[in-house]
């Protein structure tokens, strides 16, 4: 029996489902394979792709391929217990084999979780680059082959003072910190899928993904939205260090998993594609907005203790023009969906 | 004008000077009284912390719950602080019962170079919802690019603050300066100040780690600490004020507060001695005064060469069974040199 929470996902699938149809119709039949399958990425990968299965006959199997199986067959056994579904122990890390008749790769191994970046800065390179690596020279031995898709981010960027962030504005990054970490290793994993569409001809695009929220991604995380929607949660007041004007974009992960699924299947290869909503808020207008949708008697505290007036949103042209891509689900919605996914999450 | 805000180690970093004896009574009075003059947080406890009291850095008169409810029954505005090292207290034994007494900011402390070891504890005390700050001992031991480098852990674990404590009272202003400047820089938190008076230099360090940019500074009324005490919390009110810092304290009621402590909990005034001046030039924890005191006595050395031969070895909080080994060997050394 599925439960609530469930069926909230489905929910949201399904709305997008027809605009999927006609933008995914290169995956009908085929098998993706993809890596880092059982996280954020790749459970709305999954979520998205047995939908379209189960309402458009699309007949797409997946390969999920991670290192921890165990904790997903938990998380979401109504995708485990699918026939058009497959786990797949594997660290990137190690030798990787794609199986031949995988059309598509989804490589999305990695977490984005900061912590792990500055705790475990080694493991986090080395399972950036030599898991791209290992993913990309077994995608190269297969023949039949029709695209790669390389999860960078928009960390790559590094410091802007653009706007909007389009595909063509490479920021400046501090190589010599430990907080360059993680996006000089992206920055390294794309480097080297350049490399193998050069020589080896292996069609490569990259995503280079954004903010997201939604369900599936943790409350626990560093990541402001986050804490808003965990502190309200809890009736706690909403602290904000600075004066709140930084700027940042949310895209719902239904959203998300349609844009990363489009790059997949028509993306041009060689060509780097940003993943995030256009959609600018302040961060004292994400608290406000999330502390007016989750009821909770409490207020944003902002403190004032730094100037931070940043921007980091995406410029979308490229995805809105080429793959026709656009958000569905404004951040409103997102908000709304997102705090009673996660209310029902803490019934649970 | 520029806001300070004090965190007020009284009650925690006091401890130490009095062996962890704070009762009942002197916790009520002076929380009373700090939370009377608008002191923003005050911190309460074992000197080395929740879960500290043990035989080996001392055993606190009252438990960790005592203390905590009893603070937290005299705070009505100021919010309620505690240091927490993670090895001497766990989220499941220590920290979860501590939101249940109403602590408001914990303060996670690792030693300058082990900032890894606080993750769990930061990222569970914003989990539940309270404050959590970064804080880095014994400071002066590393350089300013590595303290960036942990304090940039801190951060990305989830702090709101990064506190760097010169908990030997080895710094000079131009090692403040130089050293908060560099943090402030380049982290996206306040960076604060935890000063002690080794040489003399507590308020002067304090003053210049606000210049440099510092926006939390700690103190302890009278100076009420390990070794040659702390940076004296009414001096620097009343500095901070003739300077132009906002601390939102009224003196005079600090000034009251700090006369409970002379009168009713400090057994001595924190003076510069010999040994904690030795303390502060040889860089080792002011917390060691009494233990070295005490190897000194017992196995007939200097303990002025004890905290000098501590300096060399680099030894830090949580190594006091170094004194005593320190201590025999000078003793040693000395009788080979007399045979």
């Amino acid at each position: 029996m599925k439960s609530y929470r469930t069926e909230l996902i489905r929910r949201d699938c399904e709305e997008i489902s027809q605009q999927a149809v006609n933008l995914l119709q290169g995956l009908r039949n085929r098998k993706v394979y993809v890596t880092g399958g059982t996280g954020f990425v790749g459970t709305w990968i999954a979520e998205l792709v047995t939908c379209l299965n189960d309402d458009h006959a699309f007949n797409c199997g997946l390969v999920l391929a991670a290192r921890d199986t165990e904790s997903f067959r938990e998380k979401c056994p109504h995708i485990v217990s699918r026939k058009d579904v497959q786990l797949e122990s594997v660290d990137v890390r190690t030798c990787i084999e794609v199986p031949d008749d995988v059309s598509y790769i989804l490589h999305a191994a990695a977490s984005p979780d900061n912590r792990q970046h500055m705790s475990n800065p080694l493991v986090t390179m080395e399972t950036i680059t030599v898991g791209t690596y290992n993913v990309l020279d077994s995608a190269s031995k297969i023949a039949g082959l029709n695209k790669v898709l390389v999860a960078s981010s928009g960390q790559v960027y590094g410091k802007q003072s653009s706007a909007k962030i389009s595909e063509i504005l490479p920021g400046t990054l501090n190589c010599n910190s430990i907080t360059a970490v993680y996006p000089e290793a992206k920055r390294y994993a794309e480097t080297l899928s350049c490399a193998y569409w050069s020589s080896c001809k292996l069609p490569v695009v990259i995503a280079r993904p954004f903010s997201f929220i939604g369900p599936y991604q943790g409350l626990d995380k560093p990541w402001a939205i986050n804490n808003f929607i965990r502190d309200a949660l809890m009736d706690n007041p909403v602290r904000i260090i600075g004066n709140g004007q930084p700027v940042r974009s949310y895209m719902y992960p239904s959203d998300m998993a349609l844009w990363f699924l489009r790059i997949l299947a028509e993306g041009s290869a060689g060509q780097a594609y940003n993943v995030g909503s256009p959609y600018g808020i302040s961060l004292h207008g994400v608290a406000e907005k999330v502390l007016q949708y989750s009821g909770a008697a409490s207020d944003v505290i902002l403190k004032n203790m730094n100037d931070d007036s940043s921007v980091f949103v995406p410029d979308d042209t490229l995805c809105r023009d080429s793959l026709h891509l656009t958000i569905t689900v404004p951040i409103d919605a997102a908000l709304k969906r997102s705090l009673e996914w996660y209310r029902k999450s803490a019934d649970r | 004008m520029k806001k300070v805000i004090i965190s007020d180690a009284t009650l925690r970093d006091g401890s130490h000077a009095i062996s962890h004896k704070l009762t009942k009574d002197q916790i009520s009075k002076y929380a009373q009284a700090a939370d009377s003059a608008g002191i923003p947080i005050v911190e309460v406890g074992h000197g080395n912390g929740l879960g500290a009291s043990s035989l080996q850095v001392g055993l606190s008169l009252l438990d960790d719950r005592e203390m905590l409810e009893t603070a937290r029954a005299n705070l009505a505005s100021s919010k309620l602080g505690i240091h927490i090292i993670p090895g001497f207290a766990t989220i499941n034994n220590d920290l979860k019962f501590a939101f249940d007494y109403g602590v408001d900011v914990v303060r996670v402390a690792s030693h300058c170079t082990e900032a890894d070891i606080t993750e769990r504890h930061i990222s569970y005390t914003r989990e539940q919802g309270r404050e959590a700050y970064g804080v880095l001992m014994m400071s002066h031991m590393a350089s300013r690019e590595v303290l960036l480098d942990e304090g940039l852990k801190m951060q990305s674990y989830g702090a709101e603050a990064l506190i760097i404590m010169d908990s030997a009272g080895a710094y000079l202003p131009t090692d403040v300066h130089d050293r908060i400047s560099h943090l402030v820089e380049n982290l996206n938190i306040p960076v604060g100040f935890h000063a002690h008076n080794n040489l003399g230099m507590g308020i002067a360090n304090s003053i210049t780690a606000v210049e440099a940019g510092a926006q939390i500074i700690d103190g302890a009324a009278r100076g009420f600490g390990a070794g040659a005490g702390n940076a004296q919390l009414e001096v620097l009110v009343a500095v901070f004020g003739k300077l132009g810092f906002e601390t939102g304290i009224d003196l005079y009621k600090m000034l009251d507060a700090a006369d409970i402590v002379e009168k009713e909990i400090m057994e001595s005034t924190p003076c510069i001695t010999s040994v904690s001046l030795v303390s502060g030039l040889s860089g080792v924890f002011s917390g060691f005064a009494r233990h070295v005191a005490l190897a000194a006595k017992e196995y007939g050395v200097d303990p002025r060469d004890i905290f000098f031969e501590l300096g060399k070895k680099r030894v830090v909080g949580g190594q006091e069974d170094k004194i005593v080994e320190v201590a025999i060997e000078l003793r040693e050394n000395t009788t080979s040199r007399i045979l």
